[in-house]
């Protein structure tokens, strides 16, 4: 059976896997952006708490993806929990960090001439300077989003939701027919998924970014 | 190999000579540098200056064959270098631009000796070599030797820049706006001191400015290019400032022609007036500029000033000898 | 697409460079192992984790993930740099876009997804795994090797021409000095994704620390499964730090 036969056969469940990947994804990366964006806003003042939670969050990028989910089952059982939870993790540190240099690198000249007018510094946080930082956390949660797409796959290992199951089921089924077909399909999904994103994030930037701030 | 410090002395005047040198680049109509010919004289300090884009770098770099030329013929000391080794031939160029380049991982010590390292030079020679010339550019060399470029001001920077340039004792410099991103002042210290330096040194210079100022101070001729590398005046800075070839010189030169010219003539040159036997307030050099006299006569409010070996002059001699352009002095 | 996150972990290693320094990670590090070898050592294990976590087979699956890391690291530098300086030369400006989004292509496939296609159209083993984590890490190593030989200031290098030198040697004492402490992140992000996708071997028969992860979950052991994930972290923050050490270690003075 030829590999588009294959698809084309299975695309009922291609496509529920296709759509489970990408909730997967949104709410870990949902989650992750909530925490990020409220740690840079309360270590504003605090630079060591600051450092620390990037040096950290950074850290914990060079676990190993299986193993970071293998460390959450004994806490949350296998499924969605442990899956969602250790991508919440991978995606906080580019989020984090690049909301802490857009903060940091809005125009000094602008935050003081905002002060100048009388704004309070809650007025210059939420009129100032998260919009001038706004493209800069997008983007990082850009990078967090293809990041995770990816790592998602591994979460199958441990009974997790999405495309990762066709890779897994693929494998397992080595020497049977289609094996090859299941995970190629598998591998060619979350491909898409990412390229997807990638383009949907692409327009989200043009939309929300401040029509001043575009090149 | 080619070693062009050893070439037979004398066979020409001419220590560079470019003859119907062109540039054209890939995917221009015009050509960067049109047929262009021009003799260097050995030992001569010559400016090329002109408007942005009008060559001059090209030209320049076209002598080390940094820019190979489309058509011409380069020669160096009465040999003809377009098609030979261009690396050996630079080895003997001393080359400075403005941006330096030193290689920021090698101190400066090393940064200096790296031509001399690439001849060949053993390392007792080259360290002796590298601290002679450190301290010919002002710099101390048991404080800047082992320092990082990094770790120098952009003066200094290209203070070794120039030693760099100088390490194998070529005959031949050539600079591309060596100073031009130095402040003002640091800038006229280093002209005042590469000028000392020159009259030691006596190396054949080419030096491109795009600063009128710096290339009546520093050279001895100028060449002034227009739009499209024409060779618009090529002499002494005296004579292009007496006689400006044509409109294109004379409005790129400016105002206040005359007013240069004052520092450019020496005491020395002007027509003796006739002596009236009144007393001299001042004694000068031949050699000091007029410029320099006027000043010196301002400051001490003398009337007459006594040229030692010459005439007695008034203010009023030297200001109409200096605006006299059909003077033989001055031809 | 993935490069992104490369380049996102190499900034991000770069920022907490400071920290490397320090002696955190490998006490962290450490303190892991030793916790984990004492509690196997002390807990009552039945007869499956017991068999599971051996001296022996711990240290078999230690031996084989660290040579899985460093044959294919080696491998990868041994592809991506020379190919990095070809690829950064003059004459290949037209061959750098495809090349380059061919290692990114490389990348954007998820690390298992390339394991498991090897494995099922050429079979599993020691040398497929090898195969898979080169073609995975091979981007950054690549990707940093031109980037940071083309950083270097052209002024730098045409002053360098300008006194002579030749291509070849401006290449080896002029750019590749300069383009170290880049091309050195490069590699250290490979070798890092390298320690992580090493753990995925199991799944293709090339064993490593990932093999006691999943025997922990298929035969639903904790102490087996907790063994594995903390020994992993152990040698992934070692790791990290050895490289980071090294890192700064061949940094060129000057720079
Ligand atoms: N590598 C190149 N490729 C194509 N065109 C070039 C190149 N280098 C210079 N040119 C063109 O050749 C002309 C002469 O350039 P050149 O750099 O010699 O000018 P310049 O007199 O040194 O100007 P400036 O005072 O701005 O340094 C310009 O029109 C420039 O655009
Ligand atoms: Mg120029």
């Amino acid at each position: 059976m030829s590999f588009l036969d294959y698809v084309s056969e299975n695309s009922t469940r291609i496509s529920f896997l296709f759509l489970q990947h990408v909730q997967v994804v949104l709410i870990s990366v949902g989650l992750a952006t909530v925490v990020s964006i409220l740690l840079a806003m309360v270590t504003e003042r605090l630079p060591k708490t600051r450092k620390a939670a990037l040096s950290i969050t950074g850290t914990i990028l060079t676990i190993p993806s299986f193993a970071l989910f293998g460390l959450m089952i004994p806490l949350f059982g296998l499924g969605v929990a442990p899956t969602v939870l250790a991508l919440t993790v991978y995606a906080v540190f580019p989020i984090l960090r690049n909301a802490v240099t857009g903060l940091e690198t809005v125009d000094a000249s602008v935050v003081d001439a905002a002060r100048g007018m009388g704004m309070a510094s809650r007025q210059r946080l939420w009129r100032i300077r998260l919009p001038l930082a706004w493209p800069v956390i997008l983007n990082g949660i850009r990078v967090a989003t293809i990041m995770v797409v990816a790592i998602a796959a591994i979460g199958a290992a441990v009974r997790g939701p999405g495309l990762g199951e066709l890779i897994f089921r693929g494998l397992s089924r080595m020497g049977a027919a289609n094996a090859l077909n299941e995970a190629l399909a598998g591998v060619v999904a979350i491909v898409v998924v990412a390229a997807v994103m990638d383009v949907l994030f692409l327009i989200i930037g043009r939309v929300t970014t401040p029509r001043g701030l575009h090149a | 190999m080619l070693d062009i410090s050893n070439a037979p002395d004398g066979t020409t005047d001419a220590m560079i000579r470019l003859t119907g040198v062109t540039k054209h680049y890939e995917g221009s109509d015009a050509p960067a540098v049109a047929p262009l010919t021009m003799d260097i004289r050995r030992g001569e300090f010559v400016c090329l200056v002109g408007p942005s884009g009008c060559g001059k770098t090209t030209t320049l770099r076209m002598i080390n064959r940094l820019v190979e030329p489309t058509a011409g013929q380069i020669w160096i000391d009465g040999q003809d270098v377009t098609h030979s080794d261009p690396d050996q031939l630079r080895r003997h160029i001393g080359y400075v631009i403005q941006q330096v380049g030193l290689i920021p991982h090698m101190s400066i010590g090393q940064n200096v000796g790296i031509v001399p390292s690439m001849l060949g030079w053993d390392r007792k020679r080259i360290s002796a070599r590298v601290d002679e010339l450190l301290e010919l550019v002002g710099l101390d060399p048991s404080v800047y030797r082992s320092r990082y470029p990094k770790q120098l001001s952009g003066g200094q920077q290209q203070r070794v820049g120039v030693a760099r340039a100088l390490a194998a004792d070529p005959p031949v410099m050539l600079m591309d706006e060596p100073f031009g991103a130095i402040d003002p002042i640091t800038r006229e210290r280093l002209q005042a001191e590469f000028l000392q330096l020159q009259e030691r040194i006596r190396k054949t210079i080419v030096f491109v400015t795009h600063d009128v100022d710096e290339a009546l101070r520093l050279g001895d001729r100028i060449a002034i290019f227009a739009e499209g590398s024409r060779l618009a005046q090529f002499d002494t800075p005296l004579e292009i400032l007496t006689n400006p070839a044509d409109d294109f010189v004379r409005t790129f030169i400016g105002e206040g022609a005359a007013l240069r010219r004052l520092s450019l003539l020496r005491v020395g040159d002007l027509p003796a007036s006739v002596d009236s036997g009144e007393p001299v307030d001042l004694t000068v050099g031949a050699d000091e500029t007029v410029a320099g006299v006027l000043e010196k006569m301002l400051m001490a409010g003398a009337e007459r000033v006594h040229v030692a070996g010459g005439a007695t002059l008034t203010v009023q001699d030297m200001l109409l000898a200096t605006a006299l352009p059909k003077h033989p002095a001055l031809r | 697409m993935s490069n992104t996150v490369t380049s996102l972990r190499t900034a991000g290693t770069a920022n907490r460079d400071k920290d490397r320094s320090g002696w955190v990670l490998p006490v962290i590090a450490a303190t892991l192992a030793v916790g984990t070898l004492g509690y196997i050592g002390t807990a009552s294990l039945d007869s499956i984790e017991a068999r599971a976590l051996t001296t022996d087979v711990l240290l078999e699956r230690l031996f084989e993930h660290v040579s899985l890391v460093v044959v294919s690291t080696v491998v990868v530098i041994a592809i991506g740099v020379p190919a990095g300086i070809l690829l950064s030369r003059p004459g290949a400006r037209y061959l750098r876009p495809p090349a380059l989004a061919l290692a990114n292509a490389g990348q954007a496939i998820p690390s298992i997804g390339i394991l498991v296609l090897l494995a099922l159209v050429y079979g599993v083993g020691f040398r497929m795994a090898v195969v898979a984590l080169v073609v995975y890490a091979l981007l950054p190593i690549l990707r940093n090797t031109i980037v940071g030989l083309q950083q270097v200031s052209p002024f730098v290098i045409d002053a360098a021409r300008g006194m002579g030198m030749s291509a070849r040697r401006i290449l080896f004492t002029v750019e590749l000095p300069l383009a170290v402490p880049v091309m050195l992140a490069g590699i250290r992000v490979s070798l890092i994704l390298n320690v992580g996708v090493a753990t995925l071997a199991t799944y293709t028969n090339a064993g490593g620390l990932g093999d006691l992860i999943e025997r922990g979950i298929v035969f639903n052991r904790m102490p087996i499964l907790m063994a594995g994930c903390l020994l992993t972290i152990a040698l992934a923050l070692i790791v990290d730090w050895l490289a980071g050490l090294t890192e700064r270690r061949l940094r060129p003075k000057g720079i």
